[in-house]
């Protein structure tokens, strides 16, 4: 059931493409994330769904009708932006009740409708603070009240908590990605952390110079990634350049080791065409140097660093001069120590085999 | 702070005194009975303020003065702040070209203005010319630093875009966004250009002598009659002015702080406070 269609968006500033052929299609509720590196087009591409920017070409619907030349203050579109943008002449109470005033509601509508919402974003008893009063955090809050008050048709989001610190916006994207779903809000949401947008989303948009490289669920972006970009922007990734050696075999070669990539690789690259082979840290199983394993890889290597981050921590190793990053389970730390030489085993379904892409 | 250089000292002495003497010899001299003979005043008396209230000019001259500031101000503001706010909006390229002409006014001697706007509007279907609005328009033009550079100060310290932004999403027309969104919060800039306008254009003589003259008697024209005559009466007609320019700055900071609420209100407080002492001297 599409509800917003973005159809072949087109902006340029001067010769700079800003978006070039944005398609998407977002359905009811559904909270679609657009992801990129900064200058990536996503704000604009924002901006362009909020009415604040128009679009060299192409098209916006909304609910099946062409919205693309409605001005703004028409378009009963939320909007939360990164630095709150409260109106500083107003308390809490009098920032989310200003949509309801312009509708020209009564005031007893005001008054439940803001006390409603500023309950369910946890500032029932801040009504009456200014924004100055107020920490990143709870202002942040008090402008998600203020755009969810007018019953949004899409609420917008540009990264509404790249100004707050770790904490606070852990738990705040829990909470809009709550309220969001208690509420079945359409919602697009702006950000170039990526894993802010994979534990939100129900979709990911990945862009890159103005283009999108993938579509997909947080988990189809994570484990299926389409392009080299995609593969290296989220999560971290060991990256093998090769050859390939037995295409029919998935064999490839990168340097001194062969590698099993688990599938015929004949029908898209040629015998000794360049490739990359990316594998993901906690796919790798390291063992102990003698330890009798199985994997379709095992590569002797040696143990260069080991960086604790909290639940894992991360091993940097090198199999023939080849980087490689690994991460196991804290709890296993004991077992390693630097300069040792261990083995690295990971399954041939674990390697994504690309296309050296154009950086 | 014990080995205060005695340099510093005697400068900021110099300093207070070139300031303030003039000032307070005027003080002095509007209540002295003679102070030309003397070196300290022989006696002291009121009878210079009762010439001054009980001439049938006072009252008039003093309307046409009040009516003429606050006729500049309100026009400069209409004019100035929705300009200034779109430009800061919408068309931030052309900034610098706004503060170019802004200062223009600074650099176009009184004289030269008056007699270009006579020349220009003499002749034509408007006829303004040596009225009492045409005085009021030249006001807006000679005072327009005075007004611009404040708003353009307030409309940079607020993000005026994401503000104008956040208003618009929520329904708000670009009226109502001016009006609930903008306005109360560049109002400290307003309250400051007013004021500095507003004083401006009571102490002004230059302008106001060369488009209109006697036909429309000013504060001003009937103080520098007197320094002709008696300068004891006009020093009582110039206190009277510094004390019109001390009560606007007061009443301007009261309606600031009742009208606007307390975050933004303390900073109107602070900004005016330091405001008015410049006010002082230009009056």
């Amino acid at each position: 059931m599409s509800y917003l269609e973005l159809d072949g968006l087109v902006k340029t500033y001067g010769e700079v493409d800003a978006v070039s052929d944005f398609n998407l299609v977002v359905d009811k509720g559904e909270f679609i994330s657009l992801l990129g590196p900064s200058g990536c087009g996503k704000t604009t591409t924002l901006r362009i769904i909020a009415g604040f920017e128009t679009p060299n070409r192409g098209t916006v619907r909304l609910d099946g009708e062409d919205i693309t030349e409605v001005p703004p203050h028409h378009r009963g579109m939320g909007m939360v932006f990164q630095s709150y943008a409260l109106f500083p002449n107003m308390t809490a109470w009098g920032n989310v009740a200003f949509g309801l005033r312009v509708s020209k509601q009564s005031a007893s509508q005001i008054n439940q409708r803001v006390v409603e919402l500023l309950d369910l974003v946890g500032l029932g008893d801040a009504s009456q603070k200014y924004p100055a009063e107020l920490s990143g955090g709870q202002q942040q809050r008090v402008a998600l009240a203020r755009a969810l008050a007018i019953e949004p048709k899409v609420l917008l989001l540009d990264e509404p908590l790249s100004a707050l610190d770790a904490v606070v916006r852990v738990s705040l994207r829990q909470e809009i990605r709550r309220i969001q779903s208690q509420l079945g809000i359409t919602t697009v949401y702006v950000t170039h952390d990526q894993e802010e947008a994979l534990s939100i989303s129900d979709r990911v948009v990945v862009m890159r110079r103005a283009e999108i490289e993938q579509i997909g669920t947080p988990i189809e972006i994570y484990t299926s990634p389409k392009t080299q970009f995609v593969a290296t922007f989220i999560g971290t990734t060991t990256r093998f350049e090769a050859v390939v050696d037995d295409g029919r075999a998935g064999r490839v070669r990168a340097g001194d080791v062969e590698l099993v990539v688990g599938r015929d690789l004949s029908p898209e690259f040629g015998e000794g065409e360049r490739v990359n082979v990316f594998v993901r840290p906690e796919a790798i199983r390291i063992a102990q140097a003698g330890e009798p394993v199985q994997a379709d890889n095992i590569l002797p290597a040696t143990l260069e660093s080991v960086t604790l981050l909290g639940p894992v921590i991360r091993l940097s190793l090198t199999c023939h001069g080849l980087p490689l990053v690994a991460d196991v389970n804290t709890n296993e730390r004991s077992r390693f120590a630097r300069g040792e030489d261990v083995l690295v085993c990971f399954q041939a379904s674990a390697c994504r085999v690309m296309r050296e892409q154009e950086s | 702070m014990k080995n205060r250089n005695p340099a510093g000292t005697v400068s900021i002495l110099l300093f207070l005194g070139y300031m303030f003497l003039p000032i307070l010899a005027t003080y002095i001299f509007s209540v002295a009975v003679r102070w030309d003979r003397s070196i300290l005043p022989e006696g002291l008396t009121l009878d210079w303020y009762r010439t001054a209230f009980q001439d049938r000019w006072f009252l008039i001259v003093f309307t046409h003065s009040i009516t003429l500031s606050a006729a500049t101000v309100l026009t400069s503001v209409v004019l100035i702040v929705p300009t200034a706010y779109w430009v800061h909006l919408r068309l931030p390229r052309a900034l610098p070209l706004l503060n170019l002409i802004s200062t223009l006014p600074f650099a176009i001697p009184a004289v030269v203005l008056a007699l270009g706007l006579i020349k220009l509007y003499g002749q034509g279907p408007l006829q303004l010319a040596r009225t009492p609005p045409m005085l009021v328009l030249a006001y807006v033009i000679f005072t327009l630093p005075f007004m611009y550079r404040p708003v353009a100060s307030s409309l940079e310290a607020v993000d005026v875009r994401r503000l104008t932004e956040a208003a618009q999403s929520l329904g708000a027309s670009w009226p109502r966004t001016l009006v609930q969104v903008i306005l109360p919060n560049i109002m400290p800039g307003i309250l400051s250009g007013g004021l500095l306008v507003f004083a401006t254009v009571f102490g002004e003589f230059t302008l106001a002598t060369l488009l209109v003259g006697a036909r429309f008697k000013t504060f001003p024209m009937q103080l520098v009659y007197y320094t002709r005559r008696d300068g004891r009466i006009a020093s009582a007609y110039s206190v009277i002015s510094f004390t019109v320019a001390w009560v606007t700055s007061l009443v301007i900071l009261w309606v600031a702080t009742w009208g606007t609420r307390r975050g933004a209100g303390r900073d109107v407080k602070g900004e005016l406070a330091s405001k008015q002492a410049s006010v002082g001297g230009t009056v």
